[in-house]
């Protein structure tokens, strides 16, 4: 019934868009894992077959990925979610002291990128020369080179995998929390039940369908991790299927198996497929349970009492862990010239000289540059796009074609693809693609795009529901056109959340390890890409160096975002807190 | 000024379609305030985002000063930013991050020179009484300020058509009042023509020239605020305005009456009514009058065409008058009487209601 508008044109190439971004990927992924063969991409071959499906199944060499995924992901889980809910308990709902300063610490370690915090403990408890290996050896008297920990193993993985889950589990089981209406577990107080009885009898029944979601997309997030099984399970040849599917296209011995590879992406991504339906499932149920009351009124904090000193003695033992350590020994590492446990001797030979060095090596500002522009050009270009998606998801979402609905399907997919799966499926799409992009910096950004359209997008959509819809008829009503609404009012309104989601995306692009391995080159090397040949090349020290300043430009990333939403909230009075 | 024919419009809802208008006609004229009054859902705020063109009919024809803004058969659709329409909405929605000045100024920009607009926002702001906010900041305005800043910014492009929709509903009671006053003397200084939506209908009668009271996204009867107050032609419209009275009644007989009544019979005796349809003798009925057209009288005076007679079961004082229920049987007969002869609880006391206050509705 309209003409074609600027806003028509804009709905189309953002499905478009979207579509191209995300489904074209995964049809190839789909595509390859039919048609290649052990030595052939997809292209090559003329055939289809359901072979390279049958191999994984029966071969022996990749029966145990199945097992020691599983296994990876339970232990994963069975360390960091406990944690997390309990911590999660202790800051919400207990007077514990300097709780907040535990809220504010135990997100420091999502600064850390698990590649970093993989090579801290390996320094930690390599089961020979490992720091507290050797303590431990000498405290207790214990006799052999060897022990007692070893981290190649599967347990080394889960507990380095389980500590890192907690920082952004806690945030999201503390948000279950509060969203609860506290007068339900006052209710149980005023009738006569005591802490333990309201905490097991009401907050966790009610909070079930909350801690299941967790669960579930903890177990998507933890089947996703390539950085920290790819590390640790290395020396031991431990593969999961993230590393597997890494391993098959980059093998040390032989040409890479694409098949082999498309084979485990597609049941990978199958899987984390029916995970994320079942994890929508019980969000959308979850609703119906936490409410919010707005209040703003905090619930009765319970005293611990006795139990005062053990809880706060937990949580600063787990800060210890997860963040002190690790960085310390990293830090230790990089001023170390060679490997060597504290002592005396060790103490005075170390100096910062490798921080200087390692600019002798031109591939290293090359790859801080490249990190950079990757960084920026992916969270602008995610920003842009989640802008258009956020804004026709909720504002055209009355409309009844379903191709909002569409929009916010394809736009949400991405969150469970894995991205070492994306990476792979880009190698399909661009090898042979007319756009030649493939081998340039601009493919990881694509890849990178994709990854996090669907994280920025959801953020974006809550966002904007908060922006009352009238304000945007308003700007229509008074003669200004769609562009014109939306770059007058609308995104000024979204800029605070735009700034948090444009600094999350780039931090993460920073810190990304397995879409660019998948797809980088010399010349388009990253940091953390950087960091993994280095590791690898049995560069420890120059490791530790790139990784002590990847860690410093993620802080100064994350402190730059938090200046910049500052220097607004101050500019602009209206901001001020309800 | 504004024709709006046989409007339709449905919504996907939770179970199914929902008939959101059912072929809305009425035509404002030139210069008129136009009410469209009734409960919420009953299409009246979606009527006027129809003519706003912020949502699209299924069908219909909507015309503004002759020009076609939108015609389902022929495929019309002017958007809503080129129909000449200044709107006030019910949150305001003044641009948080946007001065007083800037708010009022977004609808001139691209056609005038900034002297053109600062002189035309300087002169609007000036005639709202808003001069001496233009720098602040709209979340540091008072309700009735923002109110000004939105009616400025609507008027300011001086628009052909002024649409409000509830703008008065989200001030307190007192500021209401003033502003209702305001609003009427603003528009008619400024002569044009508004279309007017609330679910108050004080604030209807107190400003429109003319009423639509639309019920289920219909719109039942339109008519000057006395006409739909003192003869409604419809039970709806009677019910929502005003309090009302309602009797069960048979018809006794319509013809050999004088002029355009009806005799009726009711549990409370016989009554004469007006007419405005025909009826025939024998049909089920319903008598409406209004608590202030019943006259009390003393019990022995009860009897007689118009007259009946019932115990008083409550009577609340309210300074100006008196809220006094009379129980005649199973009906209850509300009436507000005099506050210095408010008969006490427990006495029966007579009643009569003049037959040019009655009026008699089918069931």
């Amino acid at each position: 019934m309209r003409k074609l508008s600027v806003r028509t044109f804009a709905f189309g190439s953002t499905i478009a868009v979207v579509s191209y971004l995300v489904l074209v990927p995964l049809f190839m992924l789909l595509y390859a894992s039919v048609k290649s063969t052990a030595d052939k991409l997809p292209f090559e071959s003329t055939v289809t077959t359901i072979s390279n499906y049958t191999d994984v199944l029966t071969s022996p060499s990749t029966l145990p990925i199945f097992f020691n995924t599983f296994f990876f992901t339970a232990g994963s889980l069975a360390v960091g979610l406990p944690l997390a809910i309990l911590m999660a308990w202790l800051l919400e709902r207990t007077a514990m002291p300097a709780r907040r300063w535990i809220a504010a610490l135990i997100l420091v370690p999502m600064t850390i990128p698990s590649l970093l915090s993989a090579i801290a403990w390996i320094q930690l408890l390599d089961p020979r020369i490992g720091l507290v290996n050797v303590a431990l050896r000498s405290v207790l008297g214990l006799s052999g080179d060897t022990g007692p920990f070893d981290i190649y193993s599967l347990y080394g993985m889960c507990f380095v995998q389980g500590l890192r889950l907690v920082p952004s589990a806690f945030l999201m089981i503390a948000a279950s929390f509060r969203a609860m209406d506290p007068s339900l577990e006052e209710q149980s107080a005023m009738a006569g039940r005591g802490v333990a009885q309201t905490t097991l009898r009401i907050t966790l029944p009610i909070m079930r369908p909350a801690l299941l979601a967790a669960l579930i997309y903890y177990i998507i997030v933890v089947i996703e991790s390539f950085d920290i099984p790819g590390l640790l399970g290395f020396t031991a040849r431990i593969r999961v299927l993230s590393t597997a599917i890494y391993w098959a296209t980059h093998s040390e011995v032989g040409l890479p198996d694409y098949g082999l590879a498309s084979a485990l992406g597609a049941m990978v991504l199958a899987l984390a497929l029916l995970l994320m339906w079942i994890y929508q499932r019980l969000t959308a149920h979850q609703e119906r349970f936490a409410t919010i009351t707005g209040k703003g009124y905090r619930p009765r904090q319970i005293n611990l009492g006795a139990w005062t000193a053990p809880a706060t003695a937990l949580c600063v033992f787990y800060l210890a862990l997860a963040v002190a350590l690790p960085f310390l020994m990293l830090i230790w590492t990089s001023v170390q010239p060679f490997y060597a446990i504290p002592s005396a001797e060790s103490v005075a030979r170390a100096s910062f000289a490798a921080y200087i060095n390692i600019w002798q090596d031109s591939s290293v500002l090359r790859a801080l540059w490249n990190t950079t522009v990757l960084a920026l050009v992916t969270a602008a270009a995610t920003i842009f796009l989640a802008v258009l998606v956020s804004w026709f998801v909720v504002r055209r979402g009355k409309t009844a074609d379903g191709l909002s609905h569409y929009l916010a399907t394809v736009s949400f997919l991405p969150q469970c693809v894995p991205s070492i799966v994306i990476g792979l499926a880009l190698i399909f799409v661009y090898v042979r693609f007319p756009i030649p992009i493939y081998g340039t910096l601009w493919i990881i950004a694509l890849a990178m795009t994709t990854r996090y359209l669907a994280y920025s997008s959801r953020a974006m959509t809550s966002a904007l529901m908060q922006v009352h819809g009238e304000l945007e008829e308003a700007s229509q009503m008074a003669r200004a056109p769609w562009a014109r609404t939306l770059q007058r009012v609308t995104v000024p309104l979204l800029a605070p959340a735009m700034i948090n989601v444009f600094f999350w995306v780039a931090v993460h692009a920073m810190q990304e390890l397995s879409m660019a391995l998948m797809l980088y080159n010399p010349e388009t090397v990253v940091v953390s890409t950087m960091i993994w040949s280095m590791w690898q090349n049995g560069r420890t020290a120059d490791a530790a160096v790139l990784g002590v300043i990847l860690i410093l430009l993620s802080a100064m990333l994350l402190l730059g975002g938090l200046a910049v939403s500052y220097l607004r909230r101050s500019a602009d009075s209206w901001q001020a807190p309800e | 000024m504004i024709s709006v024919r046989d409007l339709a419009k449905s919504f996907a809802g939770a179970r199914g379609e929902v008939r959101a208008l059912r072929g809305v006609s009425f035509e404002v004229g030139k210069g008129e305030l136009f009410t469209l009054l009734g409960p919420s859902g009953c299409g009246k705020t979606t009527t006027l985002r129809c003519i706003a063109g912020l949502e699209q009919p299924r069908s219909g024809e909507i015309l503004i000063d002759d020009r076609p803004v939108f015609n389902a058969a022929e495929g019309t659709f002017v958007a809503p930013e080129r129909r000449n329409i200044g709107m006030v909405f019910q949150s305001y929605a003044i641009w948080p991050h946007m001065t007083v000045f800037q708010n009022v100024a977004y609808p001139l920009a691209s056609d005038f020179s900034r002297a053109q607009i600062a002189e035309r926002v300087e002169q609007i702001l000036g005639r709202l009484g808003l001069g001496s906010l233009a720098d602040r900041l709209a979340p540091n305005l008072s309700g009735g300020q923002q109110q000004r800043v939105a009616l400025a910014r609507a008027l300011v492009a001086q628009p052909e058509v002024l649409l409000l929709d509830e703008p008065l509903s989200n001030l307190d009671a007192k500021l209401r009042e003033q502003m209702r006053f305001e609003l009427k003397a603003l528009q008619e200084s400024f002569g044009i023509t508004t279309v007017y939506v609330t679910h108050d209908q004080e604030e209807a009668m107190a400003l429109s020239d003319r009423i639509a009271l639309m019920h289920d996204g219909a719109l039942l009867e339109v008519g000057t605020p006395a006409d739909l107050y003192l003869r409604p032609a419809h039970r709806i419209t009677a019910d929502f305005l005003g309090t009302s009275n309602f009797v069960p009644t048979t018809v006794e007989s319509a013809g050999s009456l004088a002029g355009a009544e009806v005799l009726l019979d009711s549990p409370l005796g016989k009554f004469i009514a007006r007419r405005s349809i025909e009826w025939r003798p024998g049909s089920a009925s319903e008598l409406f009058f209004r608590p202030e057209n019943v006259d009390l009288l003393d019990d022995s005076a009860a009897h007689g065409l118009n007259r009946g007679s019932g115990v008083v079961e409550r009577a609340t004082f309210l300074g100006n008058a008196a809220d006094v229920v009379l129980r005649c049987g199973d009906i209850a007969v509300r009436v507000r009487a005099h506050p210095g002869r408010t008969p006490s609880v427990g006495q029966r006391v007579g009643f009569s209601v003049a037959a040019q206050s009655c009026i008699v509705f089918p069931v």
